[in-house]
C-alpha cells in the first residue's frame, strides 16, 4: 500500500472514533506535504510550486486556525474577508484535499447514509460527511452565492443549521443587466455589514479597493498568460488546474495569488513552441484517475491550455475603485450565469485566444449545470471546428470507477486530434 | 386553442389566464426518456427529462418555465435549440424572498405579460385576472400527505388508491397558495407588485433560501403519515427528507422514482407495505384459529417458497422451488408439492396468503400481503428478539426494522440497481469463474485487504477484471467484493437505524463471506436461521392464521 493510501486509511479510522485526533493527523499530513513541495522541486514549474504553496497554506490554516475560518461557496467574492484577515475555504477545495489524502470515501458514505442524495455532487457529499463526522472544524460563519450550482443553496444552508452559525446568501439574477449588477452590489454591501456585525471590525473601504484592485490585476495577468501561452509548451498537471481554480477564487485579491499569475506570464513569455495537442478543459479535472494523470501530467504530447473554472471570473471593464460593482460584475457576467450559450461562447473565445485544438467537456457526477450544457456545447464547438469530447467521471470520488473507460475515450480522442494535426483522419 | 403548459407553482397562471391563455400543469410521467436522452445528458433529473420528453414527443406548443434549478435551466436551453415550440419562456425567480426579490419578480411578471400578450395578440383583462384566483382546499381530518419532488399524476393516483386515508399531493409543483390581490389596486403596476408578493409568499419550495414556511406542510394536526417522494438526480428534496426522518413523529415512507412509469411495481410494493403499517394498527383476529391448515406462498423473482402451518403454528410442510417462467404456474407447482409433502389436499387449507413480487398474479390466495410485512412477521416468529431484518435476495435488498410484536417500524429497499444484491455476486462469480458455493467461502481466506471502490456493478466488473490481470489472489478479490456488498447492506441498516438482534434472510444469507463482512462492518453478530429463506412464506402463513374466518 502506498503512503498516501495508508495515510487516508488512518484518517478514516481515526475520524470514526476520535475526530479531533483525525484532524490533527490530517493537519500533520498536509503540513508535511507543504514541506515536501518546498524541499523537492520535482518537475513542477516555479509558478505551479508557488500555486501549490499558496493553496496548501490556505488548507493548512483551515485546519489549524478555525477561529479565522469562513466557509464559502467557490464563487463567493472573498476580498472583503481578506481585508479582515479571515481565511475562506470552499467545499471544492476541502473535499479535493480529502480526496487527495485518499480519505474521501467514508465521509461521502456517511453523508449518503444520513439521507443526503447519492446524486448530489461528490464534493458536496464529502464536505457534508466531514462536517457530520466532526472532522471539519466549525466555521465562524458561512457565505455563499447561488451562482452556477444548486448544491450551494442546499449544502451551505444545511451546514449553517448543522453548526448553528450565521449564514449569508448572495442571490444572483439570471440576466446580465446593469440592474442585476446593482442588485448584487447591494447584497455585497450588505455582506460587508454582516462581516462587520460578526467580527466587530469595519470593512475598510480603502483596503477593500486595494484588495479588489489586486484581484483585478491577477485576473488580467491570467488573461495575459492565456494570450501569451498560445502555441507554447508549458507543462503542468491535472492537480495544478484545481489549484488555479482555488487561487483565482478563494485567494483572489491576495499577494500570493497575484504573484502566481505574474509568474505564469513570465513563464509563458519564455516558453518554447508546443509539440503536442493543446486542449481546452471545461469544469474540474479528475486528477485522481491514474491513466489520465499518466496522459496529462507533464506530458509534452498533450496539455490543458485553459480551464473554464479558472478563467470564468475575468471582466475586462471592471473598475476596482468601485469594489462592490467590480465583484458584482464578476458574478453577474460569469459565463456560468444565465443560458448555457454564454458558457459556450466564452469557451469558444478562449479557445481562439489560446489556440486550443480540441475541448474536453468533463461531466462531473452530480453537476447538473455542466451536464445540462454538455451536448449543446459539443454541438456548438464542433460547428466551429473544435473537436470535443464529452467525458463522464468524478473529480472527487474514487468510488465512481470507470478509469479504464475514461482513459480509452481520452486516448481515442487524442488519436483523432493527432491524426487531424497530421492532415489526415483517425 | 393550444393550452399553455407550466411546471412550477410559482408560474403566474392567473396572469396568463388574464391574457387569454388556458394553463395546464405538465404532470405526465413518460414511459421512457428515449427522446430526451438524444439531446440531453441522461443524468439530468427525471423531472427535467420528462419535460424534454413531453415536448419532443409533440403535442405541446406553449410552455412557460420558471428558473427553478440547474436542470430546468438546462431544459430551457435545450428546448430553445430543439423544442420547436410556438411560445417558450422562462421566468427568473430569485432565491431570497425579501423586498428586492419582489421588485425583481414584478419586473419579470410585466416582461412576461408583454411577451405573452404579443404572442397571443391579447390585452390584460383585469376582471379575468381577479376571477382566476382559486381558494385552497387543503384536506382536513386524518390524512396522509405526499411531500418532496414532483410526483406525476399516474403515480399519485396509484398512491391515493393504495393508501388507507385521504391523501393530498403537496409535492413541489402542487401546494399552490397564491392569495388574490386587492381589487382596489390602482393600476397594472400596483397589481403586479401585489401579485409578485403573493407568488413569493407561498409555502416555499426547497430552492428558496428561507424554507422555514414549509413546516406548515408537516405540522398539521390531522397528518397521519407522510410519503416523501424524491426524483432520481434531483437533490433538493433529499435534504428535507434527511431532516424529516429525524424529526417526524408520524410514519414516513421514502419513495424514489426516476420520473418514468417503469419502476411502478417496486413502488407499489413499498406503498402497500406502508399502507399495511396503518392497517396493522387495527386489531387482528387473535382468537383461536379454526382447526385445519394455513398456507403462505412467497413468489420471488428466483424461487417460490411455500409454508403450511397447522392451527397451532406447527410447520407441516416447507417447499422451495425455482419460480420458472410464470409466477402463477410456479406458485401452483410449489403449493401442490407442499400439500403432497404434508399429506394434505387443497380443501384442507382454511386460508392462504400470498406475498412476493408475483403475489398479485397468483389467484390461489385469500389475501396478499407485501413481502416486507411478511418478512417481519416471519422473522419475529423464528426469533421474537429480532429487531432488524437484512434481506438480500437475487434482485433486491432491503432492511426492515421491527417493533417487539413483529410489526414494521421502518424499511428501506435498494434502488433499481444490481449493486449489493445476489445478482451482483452471481455476475462477479461468473467473471472469476467460480461457483456460487466457491465464492461464498473463498473470501474467508484473504490476506491482502483490497478495496473494490466502484459502487456500480458494471464498473466493479471491470475493476475485478483488472485485479485479475494484476495477479491479485482470488480470496483477496472476493473479500473485497464481500466488503462491497456488506457496505451497501450496512448503509441501508444505518438508514433505518437498525438495532440488534439483527437477522439476515434471503439467498445471500448462505454466503459465509458476505455474512462475516456484514458482521464486521456493523460490529454485531447476525442471526441466521435454517429457515431464513422461508421467512416471507412463513409470515404469509401466519397472516393466513389471523384472517377472519368465514
Amino acid at each position: 500500500m502506498d503512503i498516501t493510501a495508508a495515510f487516508g486509511q488512518r484518517v478514516t479510522q481515526l475520524s470514526q472514533r476520535d475526530p479531533d485526533k483525525a484532524r490533527r493527523f490530517l493537519l500533520l499530513g498536509w503540513r508535511a506535504n507543504g514541506l515536501k513541495n518546498r524541499l523537492q522541486r520535482g518537475n513542477r514549474s516555479k509558478s505551479d510550486r508557488m500555486l501549490f504553496q499558496a493553496v496548501n497554506a490556505a488548507m493548512v490554516n483551515c485546519l489549524a486556525r478555525p477561529e479565522k475560518n469562513v466557509m464559502v461557496s467557490l464563487f463567493t467574492p472573498c476580498e472583503p474577508l481578506l481585508t479582515q484577515g479571515l481565511l475562506p475555504y470552499s467545499c471544492e477545495a476541502f473535499s479535493s484535499y480529502l480526496s487527495g489524502s485518499m480519505a474521501e470515501e467514508s465521509f461521502l458514505r456517511h453523508a449518503e447514509d444520513a439521507g443526503i442524495p447519492t446524486s448530489l455532487c461528490s464534493y458536496h457529499k464529502v464536505f457534508i460527511g466531514a462536517a457530520q463526522m466532526a472532522l471539519m472544524p466549525r466555521p465562524r460563519f458561512i457565505l455563499n452565492t447561488s451562482l452556477a450550482c444548486d448544491a450551494n443553496t442546499l449544502t451551505f444552508r444545511y451546514l449553517a443549521e448543522h453548526y448553528g452559525v450565521p449564514h449569508f446568501s448572495i442571490d444572483i439574477p439570471y440576466e446580465q443587466t446593469p440592474q442585476a449588477v446593482d442588485y448584487v452590489a447591494g447584497q455585497l454591501r450588505e455582506m460587508s455589514g454582516f462581516l462587520e456585525a460578526q467580527t466587530g471590525v469595519p470593512v475598510d473601504e480603502a483596503r477593500l479597493i486595494h484588495t479588489v484592485g489586486r484581484g483585478q490585476r491577477t485576473l488580467q495577468f491570467y488573461n495575459d498568460f492565456l494570450t501569451q501561452r498560445a502555441g507554447k509548451e508549458l507543462l503542468s498537471d491535472l492537480t495544478s488546474e484545481l489549484y488555479r481554480t482555488a487561487a483565482f477564487h478563494l485567494l483572489l485579491g491576495s499577494p500570493e495569488s497575484e504573484a502566481v499569475a505574474r509568474q505564469m506570464v513570465l513563464e509563458a513569455r519564455a516558453a518554447g513552441p508546443a509539440r503536442g495537442r493543446q486542449l481546452l478543459w471545461l469544469h474540474t479535472t479528475p486528477y485522481w484517475v491514474p491513466p489520465l494523470r499518466a496522459l496529462f501530467d507533464h506530458n509534452p504530447k498533450v496539455q490543458i491550455v485553459a480551464s473554464d473554472m479558472s478563467y470564468e471570473g475575468y471582466v475586462p471593464d471592471a473598475d476596482p475603485e468601485k469594489p462592490y460593482e467590480t465583484m458584482a460584475k464578476r458574478l453577474v457576467y460569469s459565463p456560468f450565469n444565465g443560458p448555457a450559450q454564454r458558457r459556450i461562447d466564452k469557451a469558444l473565445k478562449i479557445a481562439k485566444q489560446v489556440h486550443a485544438e480540441g475541448a474536453v467537456w468533463f461531466c462531473h457526477w452530480g453537476c447538473k449545470h455542466t451536464l445540462g450544457g454538455a451536448q449543446l456545447g459539443k454541438r456548438a464547438f464542433e460547428a466551429q471546428g473544435l473537436p470535443t469530447l464529452l467525458l463522464d467521471g468524478d473529480s472527487c470520488d474514487r468510488g465512481f470507477g470507470g478509469e479504464g473507460q475514461a482513459a480509452t475515450r481520452m486516448e481515442a480522442f487524442l488519436e483523432l486530434l493527432n491524426a487531424q494535426a497530421e492532415g489526415g483522419t483517425a | 386553442m393550444n393550452p399553455t403548459h407550466y411546471i412550477c407553482k410559482y408560474t403566474p397562471t392567473e396572469l396568463l389566464t388574464a391574457l387569454g391563455g388556458t394553463c395546464v400543469l405538465l404532470d405526465e410521467a413518460p414511459e421512457n426518456f428515449d427522446l430526451s436522452d438524444q439531446v440531453a445528458h441522461p443524468n439530468l433529473c427525471g423531472f427535467g427529462k420528462s419535460i424534454l420528453q413531453a415536448v419532443l414527443s409533440g403535442g405541446i406548443r406553449e410552455l412557460v418555465l420558471v428558473n427553478c434549478c440547474d436542470t430546468i435551466r438546462s431544459a430551457y436551453d435545450i428546448l430553445k435549440e430543439y423544442g420547436n415550440l410556438d411560445f417558450l419562456y422562462m421566468l427568473d425567480l430569485l432565491h431570497n424572498q425579501g423586498g428586492c426579490s419582489v421588485d425583481h419578480a414584478k419586473g419579470q411578471l410585466i416582461a412576461l405579460a408583454e411577451a405573452y400578450g404579443t404572442y397571443k395578440g391579447t390585452r390584460f383583462d383585469r376582471a379575468a385576472f381577479l376571477a382566476a384566483f382559486q381558494p385552497e382546499r387543503p384536506l382536513t381530518g386524518p390524512h396522509i400527505t405526499v411531500l418532496g419532488a414532483r410526483m406525476g399524476a399516474d403515480l399519485f393516483q396509484m398512491t391515493q388508491q393504495l393508501l388507507p386515508l385521504p391523501t393530498e399531493n403537496s409535492t413541489c409543483v402542487n401546494n399552490r397558495s397564491v392569495g388574490a390581490p386587492d381589487p382596489a389596486a390602482e393600476d397594472f403596476d400596483a397589481l403586479m407588485e401585489q401579485y409578485a408578493r403573493a407568488l413569493l409568499g407561498q409555502i416555499p419550495c426547497m430552492r428558496m433560501t428561507d424554507k422555514s414556511g414549509r413546516k406548515q406542510l408537516y405540522n398539521d394536526p390531522g397528518l397521519q403519515g407522510v410519503v416523501y417522494h424524491t426524483v432520481k438526480f434531483c437533490d433538493y428534496y433529499g435534504f428535507e427528507y434527511a431532516q424529516l426522518k429525524e424529526e417526524l413523529s408520524v410514519p414516513l415512507l421514502k419513495l424514489e422514482s426516476d420520473g418514468t412509469r417503469q419502476s411502478q411495481e417496486q413502488l407499489r410494493t413499498r406503498l402497500e407495505a406502508f399502507a399495511e403499517g396503518f392497517q396493522s394498527q387495527e386489531a387482528p383476529n387473535t382468537g383461536p384459529a379454526a382447526q385445519g391448515y394455513y398456507a403462505g406462498i412467497d413468489s420471488g423473482s428466483t424461487t417460490t417458497d411455500v409454508v403450511i402451518l397447522d392451527q397451532d403454528k406447527n410447520i407441516k410442510a416447507k417447499v422451495i422451488l425455482p419460480t420458472g417462467a410464470g409466477a402463477s404456474g410456479g406458485a401452483a407447482r410449489a403449493l401442490d408439492q407442499a400439500l403432497e409433502a404434508a399429506g394434505l389436499a387443497q380443501q384442507d387449507l382454511i386460508a392462504t396468503v400470498t406475498t412476493g413480487y408475483g403475489r398479485s398474479v397468483i389467484t390461489a390466495g385469500d389475501k396478499s400481503v407485501t413481502e416486507i410485512t411478511c418478512h417481519a412477521k416471519g422473522a419475529h416468529f423464528l426469533n421474537p428478539q429480532v429487531r432488524t431484518v437484512i434481506d438480500i435476495g437475487g434482485q433486491d435488498s432491503k432492511v426492515i426494522r421491527l417493533d417487539d410484536h413483529g410489526g414494521v417500524v421502518n424499511f428501506v429497499m435498494n434502488d433499481k440497481c444490481a449493486a449489493g444484491t445476489g445478482r451482483f455476486l452471481e455476475m462477479m462469480a461468473r467473471t472469476l469463474e467460480l461457483s456460487l458455493e466457491e465464492i461464498s467461502k473463498i473470501g474467508l481466506d484473504w490476506k491482502e485487504d483490497i478495496t473494490i471502490s466502484s459502487m456500480c456493478t458494471v464498473f466493479a466488473d471491470s475493476e475485478v477484471v483488472s485485479l485479475v490481470a494484476q495477479n491479485k489472489a482470488l480470496p483477496d478479490i472476493v473479500h473485497g467484493l464481500n466488503n462491497s456488498v456488506a457496505a451497501r447492506a450496512a448503509a441501508l441498516f444505518r438508514r433505518v437505524k437498525g438495532e440488534a438482534v439483527c437477522m439476515m434472510t434471503g439467498g445471500v444469507s448462505h454466503n459465509q463471506g458476505v455474512v462475516k463482512a456484514i458482521e464486521e462492518n456493523l460490529g454485531l453478530p447476525l442471526f441466521i436461521h435454517e429457515d431464513a429463506q422461508l421467512c416471507g412464506a412463513l409470515g404469509a402463513a401466519l397472516f393466513a392464521l389471523e384472517l377472519p374466518q368465514a
